[in-house]
């Protein structure tokens, strides 16, 4: 529980009240109660719907993968549009790449997310994203938990790795605005107080997926830890408790995947296509140039899915206020974050190529075959920003859905939310759970998802 | 006033932006909520509130409410001073994790960290702050593999471990090897050596371990006069005073000795200087009494007992060939049989030369008594009737008398007949002989000398055969010592020593004994080496030698007890540590199948089992030694925990050791995975503190307030002196407090406050890495950009360790330089690679942050400056002004500085004149345009890259005239000092507690800024307040509520 939490259930006068506060609270207990009770012995009575995922139960099905890309700074004014419907769909310059997989997208306008207005600019407008929480400013970090990690914590759990975040940026140690610029580098969140580290190291990655040693001792380790931190937690203020507690979950969750590492090959009914990784482990250190760097990531995203290693990937191209320049491009005289301001040929130049990352993606997930379908018609694979423009014009955000999310979302057309009252954010990511089985009475500003998704 | 122009929007019905001020009905109300008033305070005075296009109070109104409300908080600062606040439990960011890790191993190339996801920053603005420090799964493990991977530098040792900057054992065995290796060379100089050819490769073998003995005798000279304290001198010339002591009491000893006297007489007249003739000497007898044998033999059947072994040049008789050569001119070849007395006097010394002969190639042995005859026949002389030996022929006036007269021979000194073809002679005695070189060239004169079996028993003589006359002096004299390798299979030592002046006396005579010892006492005080300073033998191809320890000279003549044990730990750890006595027992099996092959292997027969016994013992070593690493490791984690460890925390750690051991690991990996253990441990990670019960603050105990001490100043652990204050329950004394704060700015470990907080408050942090320049437009940036980083931390670094003026920040005239980066600034009379102090640099427009390469160019665009991100950074980095939230529809900029037909600040000024954005940019642009004379990446610059001239003049929003840099440090100066203070102080503040400051940090901040007028600004005072205050010093009781 957080402060914002206990504050909420006991002061009827309250003037930070939120409109929101009872079913924030429920939400609240909820997500941590999820988070926690994977991990916390003491707090496993707490068990609540959505902790049985589904997966782990015997199907002949596909199962269905999410991957959330996410480039900052918002996308040329003029070129980021899309008109018509199927095949006869038309795109703006920015969307080009993805001209073979009209069928397979939706172009979804008009959608915002109310809490990213609030506070300043860029960071405000980011760490919120998947989440719609409020952002607290003043140096303070508190967001929400994001859907990819709710679904990690659920869905996920039935893969070995219950999700994979991933960036091409490293992220910013600063306070920008009065908001830390941890939210700008960072869409996911483990819990309103964590946010998720991203692995930037392409062989860290793919580690991650795929390293399965595991050293003599090191759940004993583990275990002798686990007993230091419990007696430290005694001594220590609830509020560093909090914090503690995240050491104590995250120890756990290592012990636990050090335990399943052994009980590979006991799903019945569907397997993966591959069974092993076909690509050598990527070599060390960081790519210096910025499109093989994001080919690799791409890379090792199709590979997890491919392998049923993980279902859930977040992958953020770069960071909002990105600093990444593009000499592959001709484009070195300016970084993303100025050039953003600009609404030039050089822009669209680099938008294009965020966009053709996605493409490479969509074109490798569809050609993969699974039964009937390929894999990129059991993704659902959203890729947005955190502004339209980058003149910080967050009134609406751009947003593109690719894949099929297992047969369940038909593609070829353009949605316009834009007017309307159920134009939240929340609403899609409600929408997106559905086709992953979980199902809450509310996310983040969203109590229904969107009829059409 | 408050209704009617704030509750319209923010009531209890409305709460716009989710604020409601209908529920502040009492002052108490306020109090709990102070942070909403003063963000109310905040927007009132930025204008943000109301909106404007809601109704607007009158100035006066809006002043009065302000004034009201400020009062309203100050009281509350006031009330609540002090308070320590709500500090997030820390984990050690990535900066401090990595200073922490090098601390505690003492290895400053570890980067634990590289691949750990950047840390966040929160509070006011820092990474060392407990909200962005969060934790994950991937980090844990992260963690894990760091850890293992600084278990993989720990070296075990035989009383405890090390750490390593290298991670096997063969370099931890040359770096044990280096540190004996320099114990020597601190006593022992590198001169000497033999050079040997070994397949090809050219090696030294029994150079350096040397007895530096001239620096020694030049001491003696000095001290013989007296008026000179021993110690002192030796003090002061680096010596060892127990050798200098014995030196001199064997230079003043007065019992006679053959080998000191001449060595004492030039020393009781020596001047300065006189040592190097004195040193020379004493390395001829060195020479003479010591033989350099072959380490790599030393053990074997036949093989040399130690490297250095003495010889004694006593021998019963020595044969003598010499092999005459020509003249030069004449026909006159010359020669000697010269026998000295050695030094003792003559009694006894009656010499025998036996069956002295020349060899004639060609004839048969001709006797040098019939030589005389020989010589007068082939001449073709007249030689009268052979009447006898007794009447020898004359030699004619004028002709020389070649050979001898044929009477010496056969005949005792003291008349008595003997073997008729000796010469029998009383030493000191030189006997010449001439011979003609048309008859005797290219012959050899050969004899035997040994002492007479009668007479000479008892003598005592060195022997000699010469062809020039040899000085008549009496004494021992020294002789030419040469080594020769004789033709013998590897595997034994093929060196023969050969003495051209040994001393001839009979074994067991009194001559003999009194020899001996003077041999041996001169050999105890000048050994010629004092250690074998290689330890790894390289004179053989294949040994059984791996280490070889002899320095037992060293020991007994320079060492004293304390360096002696020092020794010998070194060496215990040299053996522990290289193992060497379980590689010989493989390597004994192999070299004796080698030797099978083609040597004999029974040379070896002699090591088998010395080295099965060693190998043993050393087996029983290690086990021994398990419970000690345990232990050290406990002790390890006690540092690493910044803190004496819990019952049960050091109960833990053995029982993990046991239980890894009984999962059958082995000593060596259990104990680094022990010591990952410690280092994945929340005590190590988490600077975890104790609340007191309920809610009053309590001070920290004295290990968490050295903890924050040092994560302060040095962001790592306390170091030894810091724990032993802690540990004395004395850190809380103000007094103390303070001094160890002074000692610790005055340390070179304020160079990670410099980076930590100074760089991250200017924006500047891990600028080494900033790859945001376009390469096309400034090639030179990447080359530069870590000296850029290097002058601002030196700079910082500076600032903080002697404790210069705040304002310096802005208004140093110096600052830190090599040649590249004064190129860079076109400062000139910079040359070379090193760092240097360079002062006067205000002429150059350089002085204070504001001229450094590393803010300028990190506040500019890829190829083109950016009037708005500097000014921008003046405003809310250096003056903490709060600017209102940009519009969300910003009119976009142009992007290169060379394409556009306006300057930079031209298209600025157009872009800002909108009147939306017109408010803000008046505030900000104006600095960003006073620095518009630097470039992209921090150069002078007259015009811009379009060729356009520069104008650095802009006006304030208050007016003030601002040119260049120097006029806009001076408006920062003055009109803007107490904002940059206030700003300094709060960064500082927050850094220090790692959490945002509040309101109740007020009254301290004002304070601080009080104190830093009257004390000339400098930065020490504002330390000093910081870690005494309450904030610093104490903790939020453990039922405070927690702040929303």
């Amino acid at each position: 529980m957080h402060g914002r939490d206990a504050h909420a259930t006991n002061s009827g006068d309250d003037p930070m009240k939120n409109k929101q506060t009872s079913h924030q609270f429920a939400r609240r207990t909820f997500l941590r109660g999820l988070g926690v009770s994977m991990a916390l012995p003491w707090m496993e009575s707490l068990r609540v719907w959505g902790d049985e995922p589904r997966g782990n139960q015997a199907s002949s099905e596909a199962p269905v993968r999410l991957a959330v890309l996410f480039s900052g700074n918002g996308f040329h004014s003029k070129e980021w549009w899309a008109k018509g419907e199927g095949k006869q769909m038309e795109l703006g310059k920015v969307l080009a790449p993805l001209h073979d997989f009209r069928g397979k997208m939706n172009f979804v306008r008009g959608l915002f997310n109310e809490e990213a207005r609030k506070g300043n600019i860029h960071s405000s407008q980011t760490g919120n994203l998947l989440s719609g929480a409020p952002l607290a400013s003043g140096g303070e970090i508190r967001s929400g938990t994001s859907v990819d990690q709710l679904l990690a914590q659920s869905y996920g759990r039935s893969t070995k790795v219950p999700s994979l975040v991933l960036g091409c940026e490293k992220s910013n140690p600063s306070v920008h605005k009065n908001y830390s610029m941890l939210y700008s580098s960072h869409i996911s969140w483990s819990s309103p107080t964590t946010p998720t580290p991203l692995e930037i190291y392409p062989a860290l990655a793919f580690d991650r997926l795929f390293k399965d040693e595991v050293s003599r001792g090191d759940s004993s380790v583990l275990d002798s830890i686990m007993t230091d931190a419990t007696d430290l937690r005694q001594n220590i203020s609830v509020g560093d408790r909090r914090k503690l507690d995240e050491y104590l979950e995250s120890v756990r969750d290592v012990e636990q995947r050090i335990e399943n590492a052994g009980k590979k090959g006991e799903l019945q009914g569907w397997r993966p296509t591959l069974a092993k990784p076909n690509m050598p482990r990527p070599a060390d250190g960081i790519p210096q140039n910025i499109a093989e760097h994001m080919r690799l990531m791409a890379d090792i995203m199709v590979l997890g899915f491919q392998t049923d290693t993980t279902r859930i990937t977040t992958l953020k191209l770069n960071n909002d206020h990105s600093a990444l320049r593009f000499p592959n491009l001709g484009v070195d005289y300016m970084i993303h974050h100025l050039l953003s301001h600009s609404d030039s040929a050089d822009w669209l130049k680099v938008n294009t190529f965020f966009v053709e990352q996605v493409a490479y993606i969509a074109r490798r997930l569809d050609a993969i075959q699974e039964g009937p379908r390929t894999l990129l018609d059991n993704t659902m694979l959203m890729y947005c920003s955190s502004m339209m423009t980058g003149n910080h014009n967050n009134d609406q955000l751009p947003v593109i859905m690719l894949g099929g999310g297992g047969g369940r979302i038909k593609g070829g057309r353009v949605i316009d939310y834009s007017g309307k009252p159920e134009r939240q954010m929340c609403r899609l990511y409600l929408s997106m759970m559905d086709k992953m089985n979980v199902r809450l009475k509310n996310f983040g500003d969203a109590k229904e998802p969107l009829g059409e998704i | 006033m408050v209704s009617e122009y704030c509750l319209k929007c923010h009531s209890t019905k409305r709460q716009k932006g989710d604020l409601d001020l209908e529920v502040f009905s009492s002052l108490a109300q306020v109090k709990k909520h102070p942070k909403i008033w003063q963000a109310v305070w905040e927007q009132l005075g930025d204008g943000e509130m109301p909106p404007k296009d809601k109704p607007q109070p009158s100035a006066e109104q809006k002043l009065g409410l302000m004034k009201s409300v400020r009062s309203m908080l100050d009281a509350i600062a006031m009330e609540r001073a002090g308070d320590p606040g709500q500090v997030v439990i820390r984990r050690l960011s990535n900066a401090e994790y990595t200073y922490t890790l090098r601390d505690l191993t003492g290895i400053d190339s570890l980067v634990p960290a590289k691949e750990f996801p950047v840390d966040g920053a929160a509070g006011e603005g820092f990474t060392n702050t407990g909200q962005a420090l969060v934790m994950s799964p991937t980090l844990v493990t992260k963690y894990l593999d760091a850890g293992k991977s600084v278990a993989s530098h720990m070296v075990l040792l035989p009383d405890g471990i090390r750490f390593s900057s290298k991670i096997t054992r063969r370099d931890w065995t040359n770096e044990t090897l280096a540190e004996i290796r320099d114990f020597y060379a601190r006593f022992s100089s590198a001169e000497g050596g033999d050079k040997v050819n070994l397949q090809g490769i050219a090696f030294s073998t029994n150079e350096g371990g040397r007895l530096p003995l001239e620096k020694y005798l030049e001491a003696a000279i000095v001290l013989r006069d007296g008026g000179k304290d021993l110690k002192q001198l030796a003090q002061e010339r680096n010596l060892s005073a127990k050798y200098l002591g014995l030196l001199v009491t064997l230079l003043n000893g007065s019992e006679p000795s053959p080998l000191l006297n001449h060595l004492r007489n030039v020393w009781r007249t020596a001047k300065p200087g006189d040592s190097v003739a004195m040193a020379a000497e004493v390395a001829q007898w060195q020479r003479m009494l010591w033989k350099f044998g072959s380490v790599g033999h030393i053990g074997k059947a036949g093989g040399p007992k130690a490297w250095m072994e003495p010889i004694t040049p006593l021998v019963a008789q020595q044969e003598f060939k010499l092999k005459l050569a020509a003249p030069a001119n004449g026909n006159e070849i010359a020669v000697y049989l010269a026998a000295g007395d050695a030094g003792d006097g003559s009694v006894g010394d009656t010499v025998v030369w036996q069956q002295p002969r020349v060899l004639i190639p060609g004839r048969p042995a001709l006797l040098l008594r019939d030589v005389r005859d020989f010589v007068r026949e082939m001449k073709g002389r007249k030689v009268g009737p052979q009447v006898g030996r007794e009447k020898a022929p004359e030699a004619k006036i004028g002709e020389p008398e070649w050979g001898l007269d044929p009477r010496m021979f056969g005949k005792h000194p003291n008349g008595e007949a003997m073997e008729p073809v000796n010469l029998c002679v009383q030493a000191p005695s030189v006997v010449e002989i001439r011979l003609p070189a048309d008859l005797f060239a290219g012959a050899e004169l050969v004899t035997t000398g040994a002492l007479d079996q009668k007479t000479g028993i008892d003598g005592s003589v060195q022997l000699q055969v010469l062809t020039v006359k040899p000085d008549p002096k009496s004494g021992l004299i020294l002789g030419a010592v040469s080594v020769e390798r004789g033709n013998v299979p590897w595997t034994s030592d093929n060196r023969i020593v050969l003495n051209s002046m040994p001393i001839i006396a009979n074994a067991g005579s009194a001559a003999y004994k009194r020899l001996q010892l003077a041999f041996d006492e001169f050999r105890r005080v000048f050994p010629p080496a004092l250690c074998y300073t290689k330890i790894v033998p390289v004179d053989e191809v294949v040994t059984l030698t791996l280490l070889y320890r002899e320095d037992d000279h060293l020991a007994e003549l320079v060492l004293d007890d304390a360096q002696k044990a020092k020794l010998d730990r070194l060496w215990d750890e040299l053996r522990f540590v290289s193992q060497d006595a379980l590689t010989l027992v493989d390597a004994f099996e192999q070299i004796w199948q080698f030797a099978t092959q083609d040597a004999d292997p029974k040379v070896f027969e002699p090591m088998r089992k010395p080295i099965a016994d060693r190998a043993a013992a050393f087996r029983q070593k290690l086990i021994d030694c398990e419970p000690k690493h345990v232990e050290a490791v406990v002790e390890f984690a006690s540092r690493a925990y910044r803190r004496p460890l819990t019952a049960s925390e050091t109960n833990g750690l053995r029982v993990l050791y046991r239980k890894f051991r009984e999962q059958e690991q082995s000593h060596e990996d259990a104990i680094r995975l022990l010591l990952a253990r410690v280092l994945v441990s929340p005590g190590f990670l988490y600077r975890a503190e104790t609340p007191g019960a309920g809610v009053a603050q309590v001070p920290v105990s004295d290990w968490e307030l050295a903890t924050r001490l040092s994560y302060f100043l040095w962001s790592s652990e306390p170091d030894a002196e810091l724990r032993a204050v802690a540990a004395s329950g004395k850190l809380r004394e103000p007094e103390v407090l303070a001094a160890q704060t002074r000692r610790m700015m005055g340390d070179a470990r304020v160079r990670r406050l410099a980076t930590e907080f100074a760089c991250q408050w200017i924006h500047i942090y891990d600028f080494d890495t900033l790859d945001e320049k376009s390469e096309r437009h400034f090639p030179t940036f990447g080359g530069l950009r870590d000296a850029m980083y290097e002058e601002s931390i030196q700079f910082f670094t500076d600032f903080f360790q002697h404790n210069r003026s705040v304002l310096g920040v802005l208004d140093a005239d110096f600052t830190f330089l090599n040649q590249s980066l004064a190129n860079h600034y076109g400062i000139p009379g910079v040359t070379g690679p090193q760092w240097r102090r360079v002062e006067g640099i205000k002429k150059y427009s350089r002085g204070g942050i504001l001229g450094q390469a590393t803010t300028l160019a990190k506040q500019s665009g890829a190829s083109r400056t950016s009037p708005i991100l500097r000014g921008n950074w003046v405003a809310e980095v250096l003056l903490g002004d709060k600017l209102p939230k940009p519009p969300k529809d910003v009119p976009r900029l142009p992007e290169d500085e060379s394409t556009e037909g306006l300057t930079m600040r031209q298209l600025t000024e157009k872009h800002t004149s909108d009147p939306r954005c017109a408010g803000c940019h008046k505030r900000i642009d104006s600095f960003g345009f006073a620095l518009e004379g630097f470039d992209a990446i921090g150069r002078r610059r007259e015009k811009d890259l379009g060729n356009r001239p520069i104008d650095t003049r802009s006006k304030a929003m208050d007016g003030t005239e601002l040119v260049d840099i120097d006029g806009l440090r001076g408006y920062l100066l003055t009109k803007r000092r107490d904002a940059y203070l206030r700003q300094f102080c709060k960064k500082l503040l927050g850094y220090s507690l790692g959490r945002a400051v509040q309101l109740s940090d007020e009254p301290l901040l004002k304070d601080i800024r009080t104190k830093l007028a009257a004390g000339d600004y400098r930065v020490q005072i504002a330390i000093d307040m910081i870690v005494q205050s309450r904030q610093f010093r104490e903790i939020r009781g453990r039922d405070v509520a927690l702040d929303e």
